[in-house]
C-alpha cells in the first residue's frame, strides 16, 4: 500500500498543532528565555512556528533524567515492595522533532527493546508517543553532521510522521500506523508527484548545505585495531570530566540506580549517569578498570563509533552537534573523527 | 511484559559465617512464592543482584548448585553499603533477588572432559556451585576426572570448610586444599596456589581448567597452565565489574563490545584475547 501523504497550507499548521494539543498531550519546541525546549503546548504556551533545534535532546521523554522504577514501604521486618511506578500519561505527540533526534530513538530502541531484556519503562513511553518529525529544509547549524553518521536532513528513522517545508505548503508523510492515527488532523489534500519532486529537491539542497563531512564510518577499522595507540594519550587532556557531552547527547543512555528513602516510604530511582565520571566504574575494592580520563574518554568514543556498531549496527551518534556546541573546552568530536582518519 | 528491574521476594533463611574474620558469610535465601522458585532456573557460574530496598543492589555469584533444591545461596564479603547491611541482617528478614543473570560455566563444553578447578580466596563461590553440580549423582558420570585446587591465605580464611572435608573423603574427586601460611593446628598443605598447581600438574589431555581468584593469583597461575599445555580455549575464567542494571543497558560493565553482566561473566582466555584489556 502506498504511503499516506497530505499537503497542508503553511498557515494551517498552527491550527493542526492546536487541535491535536486539545485532544492529547502535545510537546513541541517552545521558546524559553533564550533557549528552545520541548514543552507541553497548552493555553499560553505556543509551539514555535520556526526553530533550529531544541537545546536538549528529546530522549528524556522516553528515558527521563530521573525516573522512579518502583516503590517500597517499611514493614515490621524490613522494606517490602509496594508497587511499580505507573506512567500516568496517556497518548502523546512529540511534535517538531528534528530527523537527527528522531533517529536517536531508533538507535536507542535497539538497546532498550532488545530480544532478551526489554526495558518496560522506555518501551511503554515509546509506544504511547507519536513522533512527528520536521525535516531540516534549511540546515540549522554549522555544527550539523547527520549525513556523516547515517542520517540526513529528511531521514525518517524513528519518526511516525515526517513534515517537510515545501515553501508555501508542508508535505506530511505518514510513515507508520501510529503516525496514521494523526491523519484526521491533516485535512484531505493528498500529495501529488509534484510535491514528491519538490521534497526531493529540498532534501538534495539541504544535504548540500551541510558543510561538515567526516569519515565516521571509515574509522571503524582503525578503532578495532587500535585500542592502544598514542592518539588516546593526549586527546582527553583538556577534558574537564563535566559530563555535559553525555548529558546533551541524544544517544547516550548510561544510568545509575539509586534507592531513596523518606521515613517509611522508599523508591528505587534511575538517574542519568556518565561514563565521563571517575565513579562510574569504580568498584568497592577501589579498583577502577577505567582509572583516568584517558580510558573514560576512549570509552565514550569507542562506544559510539565501534562497540555500538558491533552490537547493533548503527553508529551511536546522530550528528546533531550538541556536544560540539556545549563542550566547555571545545572538544569537537568531528575533529577527532577527522584526525583519526588521517592516522 | 516482564519487568527485569523488579526483584523476586525472598527471605534470608540461613546465615553461615564462613571465616574467622567474620566478614565473609553465606546467605541462604528461600523464595516467598513457590512459582518464583520454580522459575528461577540457573546454571553454575551465573550471578544475581542481591536487592535490599532502601540500600540498593549488589551483583553476587550464585554459590549454590541447581541440584540443591528449595533455596539459593550467596557467599558475600562485607565491603560496600549493600553488603555491609546484608551482613547485619538476621535470619527471617525479607529481601529481594534479581536473576539469574549472565552466562554460566560452559557445562556442555565441559561435559566428557577432565575438569581442573582452581580457586583462590573467596572467589571460590561459583566454582563451588560448579563442583557440587558435577559431583551430583545425576551428573557425575558426564564429567571425567575432577581435580580441585583451592587456596586461601590462612586456614581461617578457607570457606565451605565442612564441604571441603566431605569432598576430601570422596574417591571421585582429587581435592588439593592449600594455605599460604598455616597455623599450629593446620595439618594440610602450605603453599601458594600457583606452586600447588605446578606440583599437582594436572594433565591437559582432554582437560579444561576453570580458574577464579584474585588478580595476583591468576597472573601467576596462568603460566603454570600454559606450561602444562592447556590451550587458551581450555582455560575458563569469570570477570567482575561494577554493575547496576545487570541486563546490559546501564553501560558500565562493558569490556569492548561485550557486557560482563549479559555476555559474561564467564569467558575463555581465547575470548578475552579478542576483547579490550579493560577490566
Amino acid at each position: 500500500m502506498a504511503m499516506e501523504k497530505r499537503l497542508i497550507k503553511k498557515g494551517e499548521l498552527a491550527g493542526i498543532v492546536g487541535r491535536i494539543a486539545g485532544d492529547m498531550s502535545l510537546l513541541a519546541p517552545v521558546k524559553e528565555e533564550d533557549n528552545v525546549l520541548f514543552e507541553l503546548v497548552k493555553d499560553g504556551v505556543t509551539a514555535l512556528p520556526d526553530f533550529k533545534n531544541t537545546k536538549n535532546a528529546p530522549k528524556s521523554f522516553f528515558f527521563p533524567r530521573s525516573e522512579t522504577l518502583m516503590r517500597y514501604i517499611r514493614k515490621q521486618k524490613g522494606m517490602e515492595f509496594a508497587g511499580l511506578e505507573k506512567d500516568e500519561q496517556g497518548e502523546r505527540v512529540l511534535f517538531g522533532v528534528r530527523p537527527c533526534d528522531a533517529r536517536s530513538f531508533a538507535i536507542l530502541d535497539l538497546l532498550f527493546d532488545q530480544d532478551k531484556y526489554k526495558d518496560p519503562y522506555y518501551i511503554e513511553k515509546r509506544n504511547k508517543t507519536t513522533v512527528v518529525a520536521m525535516s531540516c529544509a534549511k540546515v540549522p547549524y554549522a555544527t550539523c553532521f547527520c549525513t556523516s553518521v547515517g542520517g540526513s536532513p529528511t531521514s525518517t528513522d524513528g519518526s511516525d510522521v515526517l513534515l517537510t517545508d515545501l515553501g508555501d505548503e508542508f508535505l506530511a508523510e505518514f510513515l507508520t500506523d501510529k503516525g496514521k492515527g494523526l491523519l484526521k488532523y491533516f485535512g484531505d489534500k493528498t500529495a501529488d508527484a509534484q510535491a514528491d519532486k519538490k521534497k526531493e529537491e529540498i532534501a538534495a539542497s539541504a544535504e548540500k548545505e551541510i558543510k561538515t563531512s567526516i569519515p565516521a564510518k571509515e574509522i571503524k577499522g582503525f578503532l578495532d585495531a587500535n585500542f592502544e595507540h598514542p592518539f588516546w594519550d593526549t586527546i582527553h587532556k583538556k577534558c574537564l570530566a563535566c559530563g555535559t557531552c553525555t548529558f546533551m547527547c541524544p544517544t547516550c543512555h548510561c544510568f545509575d540506580i539509586q534507592d531513596e528513602v523518606k521515613a517509611a516510604d522508599g523508591k528505587r530511582v534511575r538517574n542519568w549517569d556518565s561514563c565521563m565520571f571517575p565513579l562510574f566504574t569504580k568498584e568497592t575494592s577501589g579498583h577502577n578498570p577505567r582509572p583516568s580520563q584517558k580510558e573514560r574518554w576512549r570509552q565514550r568514543f569507542m562506544h559510539k563509533f565501534r562497540y555500538y556498531v558491533d552490537m547493533f549496527g548503527p553508529i551511536a551518534c546522530v550528528g546533531c552537534g550538541r556536544c560540539v556546541m556545549s563542550c566547555p573546552v571545545n572538544i569537537d568530536i568531528r575533529k577527532i573523527v577527522a584526525d583519526i582518519s588521517k592516522l | 511484559m516482564q519487568n527485569p528491574y523488579v526483584p523476586i521476594p525472598v527471605v534470608v533463611s540461613k546465615i553461615i559465617t564462613e571465616v574467622d574474620t567474620k566478614d565473609i558469610k553465606t546467605f541462604r535465601l528461600s523464595f516467598v512464592n513457590k512459582e518464583d522458585e520454580e522459575n528461577f532456573k540457573y546454571i553454575p557460574g551465573q550471578f544475581a543482584e542481591l536487592s535490599i530496598f532502601g540500600k540498593g543492589e549488589s551483583p553476587i555469584g550464585i554459590a549454590s548448585s541447581p541440584t540443591q533444591k528449595g533455596y539459593i545461596e550467596f557467599t558475600v564479603q562485607k565491603a560496600g553499603q549493600v553488603t555491609s547491611f546484608l551482613h547485619e541482617m538476621e535470619e527471617g528478614t525479607p529481601m529481594g533477588v534479581r536473576g539469574p543473570l549472565g552466562n554460566s560455566w560452559p557445562l556442555e563444553f565441559l561435559e566428557g572432559k577432565n575438569i581442573v578447578v582452581v580457586g583462590g580466596g573467596f572467589a571460590f563461590t561459583t566454582l563451588r556451585s560448579l563442583i557440587n553440580y558435577m559431583l551430583h549423582e545425576d551428573n557425575r558420570k558426564r564429567f571425567g576426572d575432577i581435580t580441585v585446587i583451592y587456596g586461601a591465605r590462612n586456614p581461617g580464611l578457607l570457606i565451605y570448610k565442612d564441604e571441603l572435608e566431605e569432598w576430601g573423603k570422596r574417591k571421585d574427586l582429587n581435592l588439593n586444599v592449600t594455605v599460604d601460611k598455616g597455623d599450629p593446628s593446620w595439618k594440610g598443605r602450605e603453599g601458594f596456589v600457583p606452586a600447588v598447581c605446578k606440583e599437582v600438574a594436572p594433565s591437559s589431555d582432554n582437560a579444561v581448567a576453570v580458574i577464579c581468584g584474585p588478580p595476583i593469583m591468576i597472573r601467576f597461575t596462568l603460566p603454570v597452565f600454559f606450561d602444562l599445555k592447556f590451550s587458551k580455549e581450555n582455560i575458563i575464567t569469570s570477570l567482575e565489574m561494577r554493575m547496576k542494571c545487570g541486563i546490559g543497558k546501564c553501560g558500565r560493565c562493558n569490556v569492548g563490545h561485550k557486557y560482563v553482566c549479559k555476555d559474561g561473566p564467564v569467558f575463555s582466555l581465547a575470548e578475552l584475547d579478542n576483547l579490550t584489556k579493560e577490566y
